[in-house]
């Protein structure tokens, strides 16, 4: 019975973690296994094991440029975390005000975004706004008497674009995260508190904030990852083969992408992914303590 | 009275304060409805007009007609519906597990859960080419939504995980007394429950399917296969196929059916705790 | 901290368990394809269906399928044209099985050397005698080629051309790129948006035709990126005048405003012809070898030969009926057809003998550009050599960076990228 006790959270556990092994850690173990063999496009088929070859190389991709691009990418991870979380909560509470009759409308309006395939995002974003002759801003901008921008030529405005376009394909997750949250909150701490005279601002901080935290603290985390992966806008709104707007900005999965899979190395590149993953690992590991229950 | 009227102006504010939000927001939307109903005779380069002059419905029918969009549709909904299935039924489990039962190994399985996702998955275009070759699942939808349900499913186990964590256990241990077994109690209480939680995560799973096109358009060797963001990846990938009005009315029906299927779940995104009244 | 490594070391061994069985299923996988595929080794009298794999324009490939399946019919072999986004990735990881990869590949030249350094491909001369060849244009063979094997086969090439629009463009098209210039500056008014000339001028393709005609080179025969050689960066520093005046140099961009009559001409290949008649406009065309640089040499563009290279692992099992196909898709037939659907220029010389092909004035000027051309370099290099050009291109032209020390950055990059192969 008790060893029945103790099987049975992880005989629930077994559909996910089986999954997990083969789509998530199969693909590392391999990478690894890659990592220690000289296949490239000279051996493509005949590679073998060459041992920790590749590591020693790979430690050079790591240089300053990385070291740039890795601020770069904490600069913008934390910028859009922090601007992600604060207007999801404040959209999303205004969402759940009583007697907002159109919120649903709203609601369903400010979900559009997610609605289109990112990468289509992406392209409508640099043509249909940013560009300089087709781009609705630019015309806009014209229209009142100023010059064209250049929205994607230096590194400054191109990271403002760059936000500005994650923002916009990343909110529409926060506010339903946050308003399914804000639905879990139990009413009758509220009832209380405004009979004890609190109030809108002072509920919202004592009450609104600690009881969703926990409940959006995993989705948040998750944003975080992904945000801090985040390849497909900056490559494909500034560095694109053929679209390449000037703007030199990087980040840690741009950089290592342009500085060590180009060349079809896999041994290579395997080994730059690995030594990738233990840094993201360390971040994750500081990011941690966000995660403590209770 | 005066707290009425204060009310009221707080109201009309807010309500202004979204009608200018979603406006933001639909602009590039906007711009993209405008361009795709733009015929020959309509220019891009130009002034912006608010309504397109000349407005033709060629791009439609050339994408729906022309290219094989219902079928790219269908395979699109099959894979959602495939993916959102398997994902939601492994990670459902796995959440409630290491949310109700504190057992060994469970808090080590769940940083290692989000530590491993910290792989960036572009890199496993070559280890999933393997699995797939051995397993025989090259060319198949059951293949991807292996792929799609398994790197989606480390969000979905927290990100339930979290939800359930908030629902009070004594709701459940009520209903065990009445003689429920875990499975029939998880459907009938926790499930309903968890609603927001729930339709959030598969929002997010069916997103991802819907958006994909990378390992679609690597792994399904047959363009009949396809889903629509692969099709229509493939549609804008060279100077040879590329046309941007074509490409925007692509878009816009690449996004109608997520959007209808957000309208439609919204009233499911409200809470069984606050609607059903199920709290003690 | 414990707690921390404890998660890494079962992590750790997990890893180390599954590594175990991961690396085990390693050979058992390579070994079941080419086996299940052995015994389908065949006479050409049963009815062989061969895969061809593209990224062109559908309706293109499918011209050119009929066109080489009429010429087969009675051999029993037929051939399929399949669109392959991102042909190149795909060939990496198909261009080895024999199952679920194509026999055949239709491509650019320029990724000829990738292919070949991966040993996916067979060379031609062992399915088919070099005869077959010999109709064909010597610049478009030469392409084919890697280190004197014949690799592709030939069947059409491009280069950029000046296309302009004849109801805009005022006066004759000036004979040297200084008149072009000074056209551009009386014609070009950036504010209001119209444009007398648009090029995507910060693409390496786009601005071959001035490095290539002030003498400099991306990559030389041996394989050695050229990007600091003082007449590559004279080039560049000349295209930045002409840079400024051609709009942002995007894709998107600049068909854009030619196809809407916002700009007068265009630096284009064959490609964007299609577009450009749909939206009406009354095109004329000229070659680029027709316009002279400062230093007295005519502009050379790249030029971009399409060839169909085999599948050593199908070359294995179907060699008799690839060699029916090849010299199917060689003959002049499947070049007219490939004409006619797209304005492809044929490589086989006996092509342009037709006469609807030798009217096409497209044809003509491509024919005429092909004098001063000159092929993409196709050693496996190349594949990386196309960023740091770009890079190189974008920084001087929109960021104002030097061109000089643009170019040194560029060069670093290049070779390293170079070394990182190996």
């Amino acid at each position: 019975m008790s060893l029945r006790r103790k099987l049975k959270p992880w005989c629930w556990c077994v559909p996910a973690v089986l999954l997990i092994l083969i789509i998530i850690v199969f693909p590392i173990i391999y990478t690894g296994y890659i990592s220690l063999t000289n296949m490239n496009l000279y051996h493509w088929q005949d590679y073998e094991v060459i041992g920790l070859g590749n590591y020693a190389r790979a430690l050079f991709k790591f240089d300053s440029g990385f070291l740039s691009a890795l601020g770069t990418t904490l600069l913008w991870t934390v910028l859009n975390m922090v601007i992600q979380l604060a207007l999801g909560f404040l959209i999303a509470l205004g969402l759940n005000a009583p007697k907002l009759k159109l919120s649903r409308l709203y609601k369903t309006l400010l979900m559009v975004p997610w609605a289109m395939p990112a990468y289509i995002s992406i392209l409508l974003w640099r043509v249909g706004m940013f560009n300089t002759e087709l781009g609705l801003l630019n015309k806009w901008i014209t229209a009142l008497g100023f010059e064209k921008v250049d929205f994607l030529a230096t590194n400054g405005i191109a990271f403002v674009s760059c936000l500005v376009l994650n923002l916009w394909m990343a909110l529409p997750f926060m506010i339903s995260t946050i308003d399914g949250a804000l639905q879990s909150v139990d009413r009758s701490l509220y009832e209380s508190a405004t009979l004890d005279g609190a109030g809108f601002w002072t509920r919202t901080w004592k009450i609104t904030i600690p009881s969703i935290r926990p409940v959006i603290a995993p989705a948040a985390v998750m944003t975080t990852f992904i945000t801090f992966k985040q390849f497909d806008i900056i490559y494909l709104l500034t560095q694109q083969r053929g679209y390449m707007t000037g703007a030199t900005l990087n980040t840690v999965i741009t950089y290592v992408h342009q500085n060590a899979f180009v060349s079809n190395n896999y041994g290579l590149s395997s080994a730059v992914s690995m030594l990738l993953f233990v840094i993201i690992i360390i971040f994750s590991l500081a990011t941690n303590r966000s995660l403590r229950e209770d | 009275m005066k707290r009425k009227t204060k009310e009221r102006i707080g109201y009309i504010a807010l309500n202004l304060a979204f009608i200018l939000l979603c406006l933001v927001t639909l602009i590039p939307i906007y711009y993209a409805v405008n361009v795709s109903f733009s015929g020959p005779g309509s220019s891009l380069s130009g002034d912006f007009s608010f309504l397109p002059e000349d407005p033709s419905l060629e791009n439609y029918r050339a994408i729906l007609f022309d290219e094989p969009f219902l079928l790219w549709l269908k395979n699109s909904l099959l894979l959602s519906v495939g993916t959102v299935a398997i994902a939601m039924l492994c990670a459902v489990t796995a959440a409630y597990a290491c949310s109700r039962w504190r057992f060994k190994g469970r808090r080590p399985l769940l940083m290692a859960l989000l530590v491993l996702n910290a792989f960036p998955q572009v890199l496993s275009l070559f280890a999933y080419y393997r699995i797939l070759r051995l397993a025989g699942l090259l060319n198949s939808h059951i293949g991807l939504m292996l792929i799609y349900a398994g790197s989606m499913c480390v969000f979905a186990v927290w990100n339930m995980k979290g939800y359930f964590d908030s629902i009070p256990v004594e709701i459940e241990e009520a209903s065990k007394i009445d003689g429920a077994n875990d499975a029939q109690m998880i459907w009938r209480i926790v499930l309903p429950l968890a609603k927001p939680a729930i339709v959030v995560t598969c929002v997010m799973v069916l997103i991802t399917v819907w958006n994909e096109y990378l390992f679609a358009t690597t792994f399904l060797l047959n363009s009949d296969y396809y889903s629509l963001s692969a099709g229509l990846y493939q549609l804008q990938s060279n100077d040879y196929t590329r046309s941007w009005p074509l490409f925007t009315a692509a878009s816009i029906l690449a996004s109608i059916p997520l959007l209808l299927i957000f309208f439609k779940i919204q009233k499911y995104m409200v809470s069984g705790l606050t609607a059903g009244g199920v709290k003690g | 901290m414990k707690k921390f490594l404890a998660i890494l070391l079962s992590a750790l061994m997990l890893m180390t368990l599954l590594a175990a069985c991961g690396t085990s299923d390693e050979p058992s996988g390579e070994s079941a394809a080419p086996a299940s595929e052995a015994p389908e080794s065949e006479t050409p009298a049963e009815p062989v269906e061969l895969t061809v794999w593209h990224d062109n324009d559908e309706a293109l490939m499918q011209a050119m399928a009929d066109a080489a399946n009429a010429k087969l019919e009675g051999t029993g072999v037929t051939l399929t044209f399949e669109k392959r986004t991102g042909l190149s990735d795909q060939l990496k990881l198909y261009g080895g099985d024999a199952a679920n990869g194509p026999d055949m590949y239709l491509w650019a030249h320029d990724s000829l050397g990738t292919f070949v350094a991966m040993d996916i491909l067979e060379p031609l001369t062992n399915l088919i005698d070099e005869s077959v060849l010999a109709d064909d244009l010597p610049l478009t063979v030469e392409a084919g080629q890697i280190d004197g094997t014949q690799y592709l086969l030939p069947v059409y090439f491009e280069t950029l051309l000046f296309l302009y629009n004849k109801d805009l463009w005022q006066g004759d098209i000036p004979a040297t790129t200084e008149e072009l210039y000074e056209y551009m500056v009386a014609n070009t008014d950036t504010a209001a948006g119209t444009y007398a000339v648009v090029n995507q001028h910060s693409t390496s393709y786009n601005v071959s035709p001035f490095i290539n005609g002030f003498g400099g080179y991306i990559l030389d025969d041996e394989g050695n990126p050229g990007l600091n050689d003082p007449k590559t960066i004279e080039a560049v520093e000349y295209n930045k005048k002409f840079a400024d005046l051609e709009a942002d140099g995007d894709y998107n961009t600049v068909t854009t405003l030619f196809n809407e009559g916002k700009a007068q001409a265009i630096i284009g290949g064959p490609w964007l012809v299609a577009g450009i008649r749909a939206a009406g406009i009354d095109l004329g065309v000229a070659s680029l070898s027709d316009m002279t640089l400062p230093n007295g040499e005519p502009l050379a563009p790249f030029s971009g030969v399409q060839g169909i290279g085999v599948m050593k692992v199908a070359a294995e099992t179907k060699g008799d009926a690839i060699a029916l196909a090849l010299e199917a898709l060689a003959s002049p037939e499947v070049g007219v057809a490939l004409a006619k659907a797209g304005g492809c220029a044929p490589a086989n010389s006996l092509s342009y003998d037709d006469p609807d092909v030798a009217a096409d004035e497209i044809i003509a000027a491509i024919e005429r550009t092909a004098d001063t051309a000159q092929p993409m370099p196709n050693a496996a290099e190349m594949n990386v050599m196309w960023g740091p050009v770009d890079s190189m291109l974008a920084a001087v032209n929109k960021n104002g960076q030097d061109a000089a020390s643009a170019a040194e950055e560029a060069q670093a990059a290049a070779l390293q990228a170079i070394a990182d192969m190996q």
